[in-house]
């Protein structure tokens, strides 16, 4: 491994983009207030959340495809051979100098957007018991309808709830066993590698371009699907 | 190799456990009742879920632009009905005891007295929407709409188990 090679000079470039660490902090941030606001039964509060929490997923997913390079799902979903194969040097004390989300990393990112994407899209249908507060496109089914994707709402969230576990379970080995520091790099961009990466960033009039894109979706869907 | 296995054996528990969590929760809506308390809270349960869509389908059509007044009158007419027809829903025995799967709190049997003034707001703010919804006006039945919806969540809050969230 490069990683213990120590006189080798270490370089300081840029690996996550405004856009990705943006999405990510606003993530915790408001998947946080939308737990909290359900729980002090601010109904209202936590419909907002969701819609902001609807409109970074939706972000993200086209930055997914158009982005920046380390944020592009080609760049870091792999198949199940390279996984399985990169599973067993997890116990290796170098993290390498991967520029980017590791195989398994890369699945994490996956499992967590598409259990966010569910707890959204169950919310937007979800009736609550008392008929009062309920989700913008709960009018699109019945009443009992409603309340079972009110309990998928809920299932869902157990789901979140054991990834971000695990999320922090990882960020935790990786700084303690391989004493790699995953969290930095997330809050400035920048990491140090071995060698420059030279990744390919994103300009950032598209970001603001998929940024209006999923705004204007996420209105339509606040507005019922209605124009 | 005994820290992927750790590693797996995890993620083997938490997927069992959500699929656990949706299989035991399925299991619970099967069971059917047999005791007569039983087949009164599941009865109860019936009852409720017309009620909220009944309740549902008022606040769905209030949302339009242009509601349809036929049928806010029509399940304005439901609505006062079931909840006028709600007390008898509450035979003694169909709470927990009854061992069916209940949310119905104790506290409706051993604290009568307020169980009743909770039903009753209920059913003055279902009478007050019938008459409003005849009236016509719009911006009044959405916000009488919303004090019906309080006083379900206002006996909710005190008789029924909270949800988990």
């Amino acid at each position: 491994m490069a990683g213990e090679r120590l006189d080798t000079p270490k370089v300081r470039a840029k690996l996550w983009d405004g856009p990705t660490r943006i999405v990510h902090w606003a993530l915790v941030i408001l998947m946080g207030f939308a737990w909290w606001s359900v729980e002090a039964n601010q109904t209202e509060w936590h419909l907002w959340a969701g819609y902001g929490i609807l409109g970074l997923i939706l972000f993200r997913l086209i930055w997914g495809f158009a982005g920046s390079a380390s944020a592009r799902f080609t760049s870091f979903v792999k198949g199940p051979i390279t996984t399985l194969a990169y599973a067993k040097t997890l116990s290796r004390r170098s993290a390498g100098d991967m520029a980017g989300h590791n195989p398994l990393g890369g699945w994490s990112v996956v499992a967590i957007l598409a259990a966010i994407l569910s707890q959204v899209v169950t919310g937007l249908f979800a009736v609550d018991v008392d008929g009062l507060e309920s989700g913008p496109l709960s009018d699109r089914v019945s009443f009992e309808t409603g309340r079972l994707f009110s309990k998928w709402h809920d299932l869902s969230f157990t789901a979140i709830k054991l990834l971000v576990v695990l999320h922090l379970s990882a960020i935790a080995f990786y700084a303690l066993h391989k004493r790699a520091n995953l969290i930095m790099p997330m809050i400035t961009g920048y990491k140090s590698f071995e060698t420059d990466p030279k990744l390919r960033f994103a300009p950032l009039w598209l970001a603001a371009l998929g940024a209006g894109a999923a705004a204007a979706v996420t209105w339509w869907v606040m507005k019922g699907l209605r124009l | 190799m005994a820290f992927q296995k750790t590693l797996l054996a995890l993620c083997i528990a938490a997927g069992l456990a959500i699929v656990g969590g949706g299989v035991s929760a399925a299991e619970q809506k099967a069971k059917a009742p047999t005791t007569p308390g039983g087949k009164a809270a599941y009865t109860r349960q019936e009852n409720f879920k017309q009620q909220g869509a009944v309740f549902k389908a008022i606040r769905d059509e209030l949302k339009k632009d242009a509601p349809s007044m036929a049928l806010i009158s029509t399940s304005a007419v439901k609505l006062k009905n079931s909840a006028d027809a709600l007390p008898t829903w509450f035979p003694k025995g169909s709470g927990p005891e009854s061992k069916y799967a209940t949310d119905a709190k104790p506290e409706v049997w051993t604290d009568p007295v307020k169980f009743a003034s909770a039903v009753k707001r209920l059913q003055v703010e279902a009478t007050k929407f019938q008459t409003i919804a005849a009236s016509g006006d719009i911006g009044a039945m959405r916000a009488q709409s919303q004090a019906v919806g309080g006083t379900c969540k206002g006996c909710h809050d005190s008789f029924r188990v909270p949800e988990e969230k």
